[in-house]
């Protein structure tokens, strides 16, 4: 296991290949191009339907390996077919233990946070040996930012246009998996690239199901400007609505504390999926209710790490 | 009937133009048909809307193929296969281009016998963007059929929810162009019904299906979505001044979410410019601020446009 101290030790060489379809800005391809540098070419993708189903479009893919493409709620099936397979020519001998792959669920938030959870939990009741990745842009991206399950209270969405926003709360989907006792969970983001690189690489070494959450800024269903991703991404963590956690051997540890959080406006109001609660009319009340739900979130959490 | 066929990129509010334009025509008491295309459209891509309307019942449907006029909001999109910008184009359609390259350079590099209009972008502007405002303008004037009350009216009915300074700013545009293009008030004839009987299928060469290991080869080169020049979805271009860089090294090449920036053993970060969809990411994130701005019309040659 290579121990990732600082950006400097994060590789050089990017493998994801450019000219993919994803929009300019994408928060999620970011988080896929540091997560794939660190796994390397030995990784097949089984791609639950989204936004990166459009990655590989036949003839052409960004992967240096095998990409298997399945409906929205079955990428964990899939996956439990091709471990399978590779584990059985393993066994055959016909595949050395060099030649074996990582086996890599990527997955947007529709998926990871609604349809694809029952495929999932039972993917981790089996103790299937695969890695997770969900990038989370908060809301069904790939046809036009409807709500979904991880869409934060109060966002405008495209299913979602009261005065108010999205009237339900963003799913903790990490706690959902984590109750489920797999190897590993965490959560990260493409903003904080040593901390993604930590995680990805201990997922990497670590055998049975391990899942991971990327933050992904959505330039296109937030509305903001493409070139503020890292900013908004980073600005998710300073003010505590995204905390970098993750859990492992039945702990759950926070390993990024904001040492003074910043007011969750400042990151709300550089989105347009949130002018509805600054103009024409400030939404007092409502903002007042996502901050305690900040402040009571980190009131409960362990915290630890730096 | 009129049949207007809109290109933009993605981002660029050409989806939001055409509504705009099929409700002014609506008021303006046609029967109306607007739609943008349902694609795997994304912000810098080509992206394309259409409108129809008729005084009777519209029995038409699906796309335009047969434009009276075609709106490009950046003239880029032109030289673009992808685009489609001269699929169907004939001598009655006319051509209206947002773009400083004159009507009649147009008109001789594109060998067209129908007129061409050019709109340069208002000082304002800046490139590739809010020129949706300005072509919505110029396709009402060309119309001839949408007055200026009715312009407004349509305007206010679809920007209503973006607040009344991008409400006022908007109009102001729009208008602004309405009254540049005054002398060519009414330059769009309608075209005639399209009968079935009329049909004449295109002259494609008919191939024979082959079986399935030729038809679909399995893909096994690495990364062909470099394949992709994702670098025509640009309207800005980020510029590195290796003066002013630091070699970090890491930095703008681990953000650049599309891995279109390299960085070799001297440390020096390279941009590809086939592939860099101009979000800008690096320059805002690069901590010396050695990356600059400009223009993709003056980017230089060498660059992935030639």
């Amino acid at each position: 296991m290579t121990e990732i101290k600082s950006l400097r030790d994060l590789p050089a060489r990017h493998l994801l290949g450019a000219g993919t379809p994803m929009c300019g800005g994408c928060g999620g391809l970011e988080a896929l191009h540091q997560v794939y540098d660190l796994l390397g070419e030995k990784t097949v993708f089984v791609n639950a339907a989204g936004c990166m189903t459009l990655l590989a479009v036949y003839p052409f893919t960004p992967f240096r390996g095998s990409w298997l493409y399945t409906a929205m709620a079955s990428a964990p099936a899939g996956a439990q077919g091709v471990r399978d397979a590779l584990d059985i020519l393993r066994g055959q001998g016909r595949i050395t233990p060099e030649e074996d792959l990582q086996v890599v669920v990527l997955t947007g938030d529709g998926s990871a946070y609604g349809m694809g959870l029952a495929a999932t939990s039972g993917a981790m009741d089996r103790g299937l040996d695969f890695l997770y990745l969900c990038y989370d842009n908060e809301g069904y991206g790939n046809t036009g930012q409807q709500y979904s399950a991880a869409t934060p209270h109060g966002a405008h969405t495209a299913t979602s246009r009261g005065a108010l926003g999205y009237p339900g709360y963003k799913k903790d989907l990490f706690s959902i998996w984590a109750a489920h006792r797999p190897a590993y969970v965490a959560t990260v983001s493409p903003a904080h690239p040593v901390d993604l690189a930590r995680k990805i690489e201990t997922a990497r070494t670590r055998q049975g199901p391990r899942l991971v959450i990327a933050l992904s800024p959505c330039p296109t269903g937030w509305d903001y400007d493409p070139a503020e991703t890292v900013a908004i991404g980073k600005l998710a963590v300073e003010c505590g609505a995204w905390p970098l956690k993750e859990y492992r051997d039945g702990r759950v540890e926070h390993t990024r504390v904001p040492k003074k959080r910043r007011p969750v406006v400042e990151y709300l109001e550089r989105q347009g999926r949130f002018r509805h609660l600054f103009h024409p009319v400030r939404q007092d009340a409502l903002l007042a209710e996502i901050q305690a739900r900040v402040d009571g979130y980190w009131a409960g959490a362990t915290a630890t790490g730096d | 009937m009129y049949r207007i066929r809109f290109h933009g990129r993605g981002g660029q509010g050409m989806k939001t133009a055409s509504r705009i334009i099929g409700t002014a025509l609506f008021l303006a008491g046609y029967e109306v048909q607007d739609a943008p295309r349902y694609g795997a459209e994304r912000r810098g891509a080509p992206i394309f809307a259409y409108v129809r309307a008729d005084r009777r019942s519209i029995n038409e449907r699906g796309v335009i193929d047969r434009p009276d006029l075609v709106a490009v909001a950046d003239d880029s999109l032109v030289a673009l296969p992808a685009a489609g910008v001269r699929q169907g184009i004939d001598s009655h359609t006319v051509l209206l281009l947002h773009g400083r390259t004159p009507g009649a350079a147009w008109q001789e590099r594109l060998n067209l016998a129908g007129p061409v209009f050019t709109l340069a972008p208002a000082a304002h502007v800046e490139a590739g963007h809010a020129s949706a405002a300005r072509v919505v303008g110029a396709v009402a004037r060309l119309l001839g059929v949408v007055d200026r009350d009715t312009l407004i009216a349509a305007i206010r009915r679809e920007l209503a929810g973006l607040g009344d300074s991008e409400l006022a700013a908007n109009t102001r545009d729009a208008l602004a162009a309405y009254d540049e293009l005054a002398d060519q008030h009414g330059a769009v004839a309608e075209g005639g019904a399209v009968v079935s009987r009329d049909f004449l299928p295109p002259r494609w060469i008919e191939l024979g299906l082959d079986v399935a290991a030729l038809a679909a080869p399995a893909i096994h080169a690495p990364a062909t979505s470099t394949a992709v020049q994702t670098g025509l979805w640009r309207t800005v271009r980020p510029v590195i001044d290796h003066a002013r860089c630091n070699r970090c090294w890491w930095l703008c090449s681990t953000f650049c979410p599309e891995s279109a920036i390299a960085v070799g053993g001297d440390r020096v970060p390279v941009i590809d410019y086939d592939h860099c969809k101009g979000c800008l990411v690096c320059v805002t994130q690069c901590p010396t601020h050695a990356i600059d701005v400009e223009p993709e019309e003056e980017g230089t040659p060498e660059g992935g446009r030639s």
